[in-house]
């Protein structure tokens, strides 16, 4: 019997017997089909609000599940399995487990905001996308992308010295990533620089590899950022429950010393 | 004097449904009253913009309406001014004056605004087609087609339709346009369409893609199920993204939430649901008769436990869907309770002189 709406069943749920035999009846093949039943055995309660408390994610109590963001995503156009408007659903009943089978689709959202101008409820479809993204690095579940790293290394320069320099940015991005510093388009464009342009600009540029520039009374500023980006990292590991993890990682971790002082 | 003040006419204003009703309700118990109209004739929407027949009585509009319209006409203590606008609303409970757009005043003891809606215009929703898209028609235009006899037909070729489309929430529960309310009787109009179109032409699909369905009370039955029991009528809940056109038919797309599955589907006509939208005048009406607005930009009315059609001026009332989207049966039943607020309020000034 030919199964309606496949899609909606995964495949690790379809039981056949290629040789099966009920009283007598030869019922091999997929005259033995059955589906296992999907069962939700628990719920992350606290979900939503973890969600809600990474930035972008604040209005994703608003959804009424009517999918114009997945209507207008350019990526659902693509891949039908990236659904924002199905994730949404997922994490306001607190389905993590379901959330997380498609944890490495999530991150692919480009950002290109048309849910955001789609939405009839200004939940901000684009932002909740990221804010999911963001949870799922915090939790552990997937790895920084690429494109994280890079941002992190870029921001971590700029609040350090406050002045881009592309040479320290390109060369930490590589070195984070484990890339090679030899790759053929580098080695190109850096031939090319060399032999276009004007000796004064190469010797600034060779001057600022070496001696890392600053702005001036940078400190001030660095500190504030610096201050005020911890404090919302804290407030978000708290929203997570990842600070009571880490404490409670931390007593794990003391118990054996305080035995062996006894 | 007490006698004067007694006997100042109240002013209504709008004819339609719920003016019609507070105007009834005057005239019955001899209270001569003036129905002020800025159209050139009385009966509110339903007559204007050519209904076909009502939810949830099945009657024709210009039957029902119409009837209520003669009633009006008819009863020598009402004073219609059709064409009419009340340019200033000034005064005291018990005797105000008004100032018409031809420069003549009037008495009025108490006012009651029964001054509606204005339909939606789904222009400002483009990505449905609407404006683009000659076969893409509004909820109105529907009734229209119904009521002149002509029926239902594509307007670009004047064919048949085999499929049509009905998208609800058309300019209702829409932040992106500033229209956060729900319109409350889209889903049983279109329940009500989709069911006549069926009727009418049997090889017709028909269907509705809803976001919520909110048929509510006894309408449930009689429109949500019914037509889908007897008339076939299909739901699907999807928000539409949105309708173009394969230069035959229009194309709508979007996403079958329920079965998580994408929607492109070909149709003859589409439908929008359109919504109630505040009346556009109803600044000018707030600054005349100086009463306030709610957020959404209908007129504000008091709650209901005490005086029922309060507005925040004392001698002002206000009824129907002036208020916020309403149907035509409580409209007109808003109309009868601020015809007794405006006579009971009248009792209290000559009781306190």
């Amino acid at each position: 019997m030919p199964i309606h709406e496949k899609h909606l069943i995964r495949p690790e749920n379809i039981k056949s017997h290629e040789k099966l035999v009920l009283d007598g009846i030869d019922v091999s093949g997929h005259w033995s089909t059955f589906i296992e039943t999907r069962v939700v055995k628990d719920y992350n309660e606290n979900l939503e609000v973890e969600i809600a408390a990474l930035p972008g994610g604040e209005n994703i109590h608003r959804c009424w599940q009517c999918g114009s963001c997945t209507n207008s995503c350019t990526v659902n156009a693509i891949n039908p399995d990236f659904n924002p408007r199905f994730w949404i659903y997922l994490i306001r009943l607190g389905m993590e487990e379901e959330l997380l089978r498609d944890k490495d689709i999530i991150w692919q959202c480009v950002s290109c905001n048309k849910c955001t101008y789609a939405c009839p409820r200004d939940v901000a479809p684009e932002g909740v996308m990221k804010a999911t993204a963001h949870w799922l690095e915090l939790k552990g579940h997937t790895k920084p992308s690429p494109s994280t790293i890079f941002d992190d290394v870029f921001t971590e320069q700029v609040v350090a010295t406050g002045v881009i320099e592309d040479g320290l940015v390109l060369r930490n991005f590589f070195k984070r990533t484990g890339q090679s510093l030899n790759q053929p388009w580098l080695v190109e464009m850096i031939k090319r620089m060399m032999a276009h342009l004007p000796v004064a600009m190469l010797m600034k540029m060779g001057l600022a590899t070496l001696v890392h520039p600053r702005t001036g009374n940078w400190g001030a500023a660095r500190d504030a950022i610096n201050e005020y980006v911890a404090e919302q990292d804290a407030h978000h590991r708290q929203a997570l429950g990842l600070e009571s993890l880490v404490e409670m990682a931390r007593q794990e971790a003391t118990k054996p010393f305080q035995h062996a002082a006894e | 004097m007490r006698e004067s003040l007694m006997n100042d006419p109240v002013l209504i204003v709008g004819g339609g449904p719920a003016g019609l009703a507070a105007a009834h309700a005057l005239s019955s118990v001899g209270r001569p009253n003036i129905l002020v109209e800025k159209m050139d004739r009385l009966g509110g929407a339903p007559i204007l913009s050519g209904y076909a027949k009502l939810v949830p009585s099945g009657e024709w509009a210009k039957d029902a309406i119409g009837g209520m319209v003669s009633r009006v006409i008819n009863n020598k203590l009402t004073d219609v001014r059709l064409n009419t606008i009340v340019k200033s609303f000034d005064g005291e409970p018990g005797h105000f004056q008004a100032v018409l757009n031809d420069g003549s005043t009037l008495k009025a003891s108490a006012a009651i605004l029964t001054t509606g809606f204005t339909h939606f215009d789904s222009i400002n929703k483009p990505e449905w087609g609407f404006g683009t898209y000659p076969d893409v028609v509004t909820t109105t235009q529907v009734e229209q087609m119904i009521s002149s006899g002509k029926g239902v037909l594509c307007p670009s070729d004047g064919r048949k339709p085999k499929r049509v489309a009905i998208l609800l929430c058309v300019g209702s529960r829409d932040r992106q346009i500033g229209r956060e309310w729900c319109s409350k009787i889209c889903c049983t109009v279109s329940a009500n369409i989709a069911m006549e179109i069926r009727e009418e032409l049997p090889d017709c699909h028909v269907y509705i893609y809803y976001m919520d369905i909110r048929t509510f009370g006894l309408l449930e039955q009689k429109y949500y199920w019914r037509s889908q029991e007897e008339f076939k009528v299909k739901y699907i809940k999807a928000r539409i993204a949105e309708v173009t056109s394969n230069g035959g038919q229009l194309i709508v797309k979007g996403e079958d939430t329920l079965v998580k599955r994408p929607i492109t589907i070909p149709f003859d006509m589409v439908v929008h649901a359109i919504g109630m939208d505040p009346n556009v005048d109803n600044m000018t009406l707030a600054a005349v008769f100086g009463v306030k607005l709610e957020p959404n930009g209908f007129i504000d009315r008091q709650n209901t436990y005490g005086v029922i059609g309060a507005t925040n001026r004392a001698g002002v009332f206000v009824a129907g869907s002036a208020t916020g989207p309403e149907t035509i049966d409580d409209s007109i039943a808003q109309g009868n309770a601020a015809a007794m607020s405006a006579l009971g309020a009248l009792q209290v000034n000559v009781a306190a002189e």
